[in-house]
């Protein structure tokens, strides 16, 4: 197992390294059969975390860590040699069922809400985490400040904070029995505000659109489901009885501020603009 | 002439908003089938008013019609101020529709006193019943006891409520004798009591039955208006502790008072609310509740009052820096939380990394500690503390990253409400307030320097 003296050796300051030294992965000081390279080589898989699963398949076989991993959105122009990553679903249950069984539960439900952050190079960065991982055991979540473990706690913390932010953000309007809200996260929340709002309104029927990501919640007839959108979606705008509601909560919400103690930087700190556009009562400030 | 329910909620809803307390955390309950609602232990702000408040209840009063006369209230019976009430059906309906568009967590429900304690308290009752009963309201939902209301009325509200508050209004018995004279202090801590010891006894039932009936599920919390009487910032903290001590509050709230009447009981009519004192008491809350701080530690009977420049916490390290530095791999948990610049968050993180491995300065960085200016009194791997110069200059590069910009408007052209009270003398004699909150900084530095 991983001893003492290598642990001293990756938490070595990085300021003790010579100037533009990489961290190298574990296993590659660990002398094992044969050592993690970080390779010029892009990846590309299509979206999915089945896709993800087979790039990790990939990048444990071949010993190396690409420079970048592209979905198809993320796609530019490179240098690099670009390796066509195929979904495979064994390859992928594979993966997946070694993750409670060698890393834990509790690893694998970061990896997963790690795998919903919007992060453009959260491939890589988890990719480091399991080479990391997969050589320290459970035991890689309390190396809270490894430069490898340190960016998946950040990326949790970035998603798990939006979804928290959204869960009293996210305006319903009603129309014809049906309530549906618009928001524009920059992580995928959807999966992660699921069960709050289906345990929530379990006798309404109700839809989440992430204009982001283009994907809806729909929960209807007690039965929820995310679908991924070819369109975007455009809600019917408010009828009378829902323009009086939001006549009231607007009324409501400009009566509540106390003009002597008025903060707006504070305002702006607890709710960032970015949200204003999806809220009923701020919309009209922006 | 008829009133709508705009106008009921709008003349509600103001009277209510002095009210601080809009918390919805403390309870977790599930939804269930057939009905409407789930609480959320955390609790949720579902907006922030222009004043930086989270909103997370419908937040208003059942009417404001008082039969009180107490002088800091807008709502007192000789205030010249429309009245209306809401009756239960619609107060229901208005909660419903705002909580299925997901504007609000639940209700929090106050009220005037509308002929007597007992009266006021049997109509939120019937409001309540009807939304939890016929409604099938199942979120959160925060109640006001009116202090004097009899114990039968208050043991049926907090089966219907998950929080329970009785505001004690002024910290001493002597101010609330001189400006409430309709309220004694017995008809407050009773009802406090009642609900300390019926939300225990049934949390002890449910540990044994699964359906024994929850009281208060989310406890009780209460609230103080700060800067209408004369007592000092100790006397506060010292009674704030004896709450959460003796009648196990959730929260103790401070409001900052805001002159709505010409009393000559009152400070002046166009005195600023103390929002600086407010924030420094908050802090000081904070340190009783997470930082396993006591209240003597923070203020003594010579030092009554709170540093202006300086937050509770770094004013204490400050005055023990003989303590400093401390191993953060080594120090107790205690210890490293009255380290300037870790909190809880940040002391559980290195409690947690420094079993797996010995914990240097990239590490802290990376766990997301704040160094600028725990970097003074700690050492770890590889550091063994930020040496400042000797003498008095290195003394003021610590007080320096110890001090609050806030409270010399710093970044501000304009005074800012949270602006020490030199500044806010300076500034109101003619001087600029930029130049105001620089020449304070200066002196207050040099000043505390001394202390270390």
């Amino acid at each position: 197992m991983f001893g003492q003296s290598d642990l001293e050796q990756w938490l070595c300051p990085a300021h003790s390294l010579p100037a533009g030294a990489r961290y190298a992965p574990p296993a590659q000081r660990r002398g094992s059969a044969r050592p993690v390279r970080n390779a010029d080589v892009v990846y590309r898989y299509d979206v999915g975390f089945e896709g993800f699963l087979c790039c990790v398949f990939e990048s444990f076989s071949s010993h190396e860590v690409p420079f970048a991993v592209w979905t198809p959105e993320r796609e530019t122009t490179t240098l690099y040699p670009v390796k066509q990553i195929e979904t495979d679903p064994q390859k992928a249950g594979r993966v997946f069922a070694s993750f409670a069984k060698k890393l834990g539960k509790d690893t694998e439900r970061l990896i997963m809400t790690c795998f919903l952050s919007g992060r453009d190079d959260k491939e890589v960065l988890m990719l480091r985490f399991l080479h990391l991982a997969y050589a320290t055991g459970p035991g890689v979540l309390a190396l809270l400040g490894h430069p490898d473990v340190a960016p998946m706690y950040a990326m949790q913390k970035h998603t798990a904070r939006e979804v928290e932010k959204w869960m009293g953000f996210i305006r319903f309007e009603e129309s014809g029995g049906m309530l549906g809200a618009v928001i524009h996260p920059k992580n995928y929340v959807l999966p992660l505000l699921k069960n709050h709002f289906c345990n929530r309104f379990p006798e309404e029927n109700f839809l989440i659109y992430d204009a982001t990501h283009m994907a809806v919640l729909l929960y209807q007839d007690h039965k929820a489901t995310l679908t991924e959108l070819a369109a975007p979606l455009t809600l019917p705008s408010p009828d009378e009885k829902e323009s009086y509601y939001q006549q009231l909560w607007k009324q409501f919400y400009n009566t509540l501020a106390i003009q002597q103690r008025r903060n707006e930087k504070c305002r702006r700190t607890l709710c960032p603009k970015r949200y204003w556009a999806d809220m009923t009562e701020l919309r009209d400030e922006l | 002439m008829e009133q709508s329910v705009m106008d009921k909620l709008i003349i509600l809803a103001d009277s209510a908003k002095y009210d601080v307390a809009c918390t919805s955390s403390g309870s977790s309950r599930a939804g269930r089938a057939g009905m409407i609602g789930s609480a959320y232990a955390p609790g949720c702000c579902h907006t922030f008013t222009a004043d930086g408040r989270c909103v997370s209840l419908l937040k208003v009063l059942l009417t404001n019609c008082c039969a009180f006369d107490c002088g800091y209230c807008v709502n007192r019976r000789s205030n010249d101020l429309p009245r209306a009430a809401f009756t239960p059906r619609e107060l229901a309906e208005l909660t419903i529709e705002f909580y299925r568009r997901n504007y609000i967590e639940g209700l929090f429900l106050s009220s005037a006193v509308l002929v007597s304690p007992d009266y006021t308290t049997e109509l939120m009752i019937k409001a309540l019943t009807l939304l939890r009963q016929e409604y099938r309201f199942n979120g959160y939902i925060h109640a006001k006891a009116i202090p004097g209301t009899s114990p039968e009325l208050i043991a049926q509200l907090g089966l219907l409520a998950d929080r329970l508050s009785v505001n004690i209004e002024l910290p001493s018995e002597r101010s609330l004798g001189l400006l409430c004279p309709d309220k004694a202090r017995r008809s407050i801590f009773s009802p406090m009591r009642q609900i300390a010891s019926a939300s225990a006894a049934s949390s002890r039932e449910l540990t044994v039955y699964k359906k024994a009936a929850p009281f208060a599920p989310a406890g009780q919390s209460t609230q103080m208006i700060v800067g209408a009487s004369p007592e000092s910032d100790y006397q506060i903290l010292r009674l704030t502790e004896g709450l959460y001590q003796k009648y196990s509050l959730r929260r103790v709230f401070f409001s900052a008072y805001i002159p709505v009447a010409e009393d000559t009981r009152l400070p002046a009519l166009d005195t600023k609310p103390p929002l600086l004192r407010e924030h420094r008491l908050y802090q000081a809350d904070w340190l009783l509740r997470f930082y396993q701080f006591r209240a003597d530690e923070i203020l003594d009977e010579e030092n009554q009052n709170f540093n202006p420049y300086l937050d509770p916490k770094c004013n204490w390290a400050l005055h023990h820096y003989h303590l400093f530095p401390v191993d953060v791999n080594r120090a107790p948990f205690e210890m490293l939380l009255r380290v300037p610049g870790i909190g809880p968050t940040s002391a559980k993180r290195i409690r947690a990394a420094r079993r797996q491995a010995s914990l240097g300065l990239d590490e802290l960085r990376r766990m997301g500690v704040v160094l600028k200016r725990a970097q003074y009194f700690i050492t770890c791997r590889g550091f063994a503390g930020a040496h400042t110069e000797a003498g008095s200059a290195g003394r003021q590069r610590i007080v320096r990253a110890l001090i609050d910009p806030g409270a010399f408007n710093a970044g501000c052209e304009q005074l800012s409400l949270f602006s020490a009270p030199a500044v806010q003398q300076l500034a109101a004699g003619g001087m600029a307030p930029r130049l105001a909150g620089k020449l304070v900084q200066e002196e207050a530095i040099t000043c505390l320097a001394k202390a270390i």
